[in-house]
């Protein structure tokens, strides 16, 4: 997988969508692929310093609580550290931060700031396109 | 079959054990052998396609008392 590029679109912000995001990135960096992740509306709570240690999970699906429990995925924050260190690029979306009103410090330490053209730039010799 | 080092990811849910599986390899030379011992059902497949796509070789692989072995010399 050296020489493979991986750009991922997050852009919800439930535990799922982080799960999704995190697994694939990790594992993927693991293989030594290249990958930066954009982070864009919801999938922002998947990097801010307060939220995504308490990520909700979607509607109706609360149940699935103890399932995580019992399979004793790792916590978001733990994912979230790992991709840092297998040097996972992860760029916040300015625009979605001026919406919201957020600073770059109300984030994980580590990001990058980018727009839609930063994440197009990056993504356009990727191998694998995601988004969730 | 004898190894350089030996990983135990048992308990450890998708990614954890490709996760450790390369920062344990990291450590390792060339031609090298790691034993991996997971009981993350998915690992059968997934540690097959890491070492395959790192330019690993998986030489052996077993099930003994529901945890799944694995032996991976380093391309």
């Amino acid at each position: 997988m050296a020489n493979t590029k991986v750009a991922i679109i997050a852009a919800n912000g439930t535990l799922f969508d982080a799960y999704k995001v995190f697994n694939i990135a990790t594992a993927a960096a693991a293989s030594d692929a290249e990958v930066g992740i954009f982070f864009t509306f919801e999938g922002l709570n998947l990097i801010h310093k307060e939220a995504h240690k308490q990520l909700p999970l979607p509607k109706g699906k609360e149940h699935f609580a103890e399932g995580f429990s019992k399979a004793n995925v790792p916590s978001i924050e733990k994912l979230v550290g790992i991709a840092q260190e297998l040097g996972v690029k992860l760029i916040a979306c300015q625009m979605t931060m001026d919406v919201m009103n957020l600073a770059k410090d109300a984030f994980v330490d580590g990001i990058e700031v980018g727009g839609a053209a930063t994440f197009i730039d990056y993504a356009k010799d990727a191998n694998i396109s995601l988004s969730f | 079959m004898s190894a350089d080092k030996v990983l135990d990811a048992t308990g450890l849910s998708c990614p954890m054990p490709i996760v450790r599986t390369k920062k344990a390899m990291d450590e390792l030379k060339t031609g090298e052998i790691l034993e991996v011992h997971a009981t993350d059902k998915g690992a059968k497949s997934d540690l097959a396609a890491w070492a395959k796509s790192g330019g690993h070789e998986l030489l052996k692989e077993l099930e003994k008392d529901s945890v799944l072995k694995f032996w991976i010399k380093k391309g």
